[in-house]
């Protein structure tokens, strides 16, 4: 095992607060939601191992006799297509072929089914995430809520593609990205106020 | 290569710019190397950030000289001097995909101007490919699928990104130290998505070109965007477009996270998080302004 002060990214003598944070901040960055369907998920899955062996060795050297067993929750959970398919050996045979990453063999057999219904469509677009083609899974996965829109499992898949796209951004946001567009509204406010001014006869900005 | 990858300069520490600024100075400095002054014009910030993002892998701390510059004579500069392996791989990728670039844009539109630069690049490019016979047989191989998919027009914007999808992840896949099989595997899924990020981003940019010129463009094949009415379903092309490449960045993102970055972190998520962001949007957006313009008119 790795020193797991340097796993979490915290200091040796960091207190108990900001070990607690990056340990937080840890396991939302490599939540196996943000690598779902997604040919990394085994790495982020192992980082993520790592992170809770880390964390809990810390606890336990440092914090005894508290127990806060937060880790090793995440990863015992069952991420891939939960081949629960009402017993349809078809969609069961699959859905463990997509898991195991043989997609063209799986694209073959989905092919050769006529009745499209919505594990159909789910299928596919999990499929075609797999490959990296968000467009076509995007619209399968959309295709399967219409069609069944009380299934989970279908409706999860799709709320955590969105998921991932805000995730993204919202990091861009907190990391400063668009405060140009703060400052540009701050500027056109200005402009906006001093026009109101000017129709009262007063004008802080001379030019405009 | 394209000129998408940029990093967002107002978020950006002066250090960290310097740095950037220094690899892309070494990139430089190694294509002259190797095929003399004239192809450094090939160079673009895509092949910066390849140095940044190979050698941020590699635990040799940064060095950087400071030398002269004979494009900016009066300028002078730091130039990175570690991890030379990687700087001159980044700059012969450069040289090989500007190569092949120039060749499928004579071929497209006989222009001079590209008839003279692959002319300049040839024999250089032909020293690369010896240099790595497999990458290139590869890289060949999906320009050549990419072909087929432009003749038949395929109306599928994920399809018609995958050759160019598979070019950058063999561009990514750095073969030797410091990359090993872990980060190799997380390098080539992040090349894939990047590829496809430049590629669909290009053709959002190259819509009213293409149209004008009736080349071939994914997208205008798969909203059935015609010369006359070019922004009838503009609102769902935008949707869904965007929604793809915010995904593509995102998996960008999140590889690489899971990369285990000695140096450069910080630049390397500027430009993932923030300046392929921006220039998403920049494109985006000219695309949407383009319409409200043309109804106001």
């Amino acid at each position: 095992m790795e020193n797991p002060y340097k796993t979490l990214g915290v200091k040796e003598n960091a207190s108990e607060e900001e070990i607690k944070k990056a340990y937080r901040d840890m396991v939302k960055k490599y939540h196996p939601d943000q690598y779902r369907n997604n040919p990394l998920s085994k790495l982020a899955e192992e980082r993520l191992a790592e992170i809770n062996e880390a964390y809990d060795y810390i606890t336990k050297n440092r914090f005894s006799g508290r127990s806060w067993n937060t880790g090793g929750q995440t990863n015992s959970r069952n991420w891939s297509t939960s081949g629960d398919f009402g017993g349809d050996p078809e969609f069961s045979n699959i859905s463990s072929n997509i898991n195991s990453g043989n997609l063209d063999y799986a694209e073959t057999l989905l092919n050769r089914i006529s009745n499209r219904n919505a594990k159909w469509y789910y299928l596919m677009g999990v499929l075609n995430l797999k490959r990296g083609r968000y467009d076509v899974a995007y619209s399968h996965i959309e295709n399967a809520v219409n069609m069944d829109p009380g299934n989970d499992e279908y409706r999860n898949t799709l709320n955590r593609m969105n998921m991932s796209n805000s995730t993204y951004r919202n990091n861009a946001y907190n990391s400063g990205y668009g405060g140009d567009a703060n400052l540009c509204n701050t500027c056109s406010c200005l402009c906006c106020a001093d026009s109101c001014c000017e129709c009262m006869g007063g004008d802080c900005i001379p030019c405009c | 290569m394209f000129g998408y990858i940029n990093p967002l300069k107002a978020e950006m520490k002066m250090r960290e710019y310097e740095i950037f600024k220094a690899y892309y100075c070494a990139v430089c400095k190694s294509i002259k190397k190797k095929c003399g002054q004239l192809p450094r014009l090939a160079l673009s910030y895509d092949a910066a950030f390849l140095a940044v993002l190979l050698s941020s892998l590699s635990d040799v701390p940064l060095q950087a000289k400071r030398m002269n510059c004979a494009v900016h004579p009066l300028k002078k500069g730091s130039v990175i001097t570690t991890d030379d392996t990687i700087i001159e791989y980044a700059a012969e990728m450069n040289i090989i995909l500007a190569y092949y670039n120039l060749k499928d844009s004579f071929k497209d539109d006989k222009s001079l101007s590209a008839a003279f630069g692959s002319a300049l690049l040839k024999r250089c490019a032909g020293r690369v490919k010896k240099k790595y016979p497999q990458k290139c047989a590869i890289i060949e191989a999906l320009l050549s699928q990419q072909e087929k998919l432009e003749t038949a027009k395929c109306g599928s914007m994920d399809e018609a990104a995958e050759p160019f999808a598979g070019i950058m992840q063999e561009v990514l896949c750095y073969e030797g130290e410091p990359v090993n099989k872990k980060s190799g595997e997380i390098l080539r899924w992040l090349g894939y998505n990047l590829g496809k990020w430049i590629y669909i981003l290009d053709a959002l940019d190259d819509i009213e070109k293409d149209l004008k010129k009736k080349t071939y463009n994914p997208l205008i094949y798969q909203f059935e965007i015609t010369e006359d009415n070019p922004d009838d379903d503009l609102e769902t092309l935008l949707g869904r477009v965007e929604f793809n490449l915010t995904h593509t960045l995102s998996q960008i993102s999140s590889s690489m996270e899971l990369l285990d970055m000695k140096k450069n972190k910080s630049i390397a998520e500027n430009i993932i998080n923030m300046g392929m962001l921006a220039k998403t949007e920049q494109i985006i957006n000219k695309r949407g302004a383009a319409k409200k313009i043309g109804k106001s008119v």
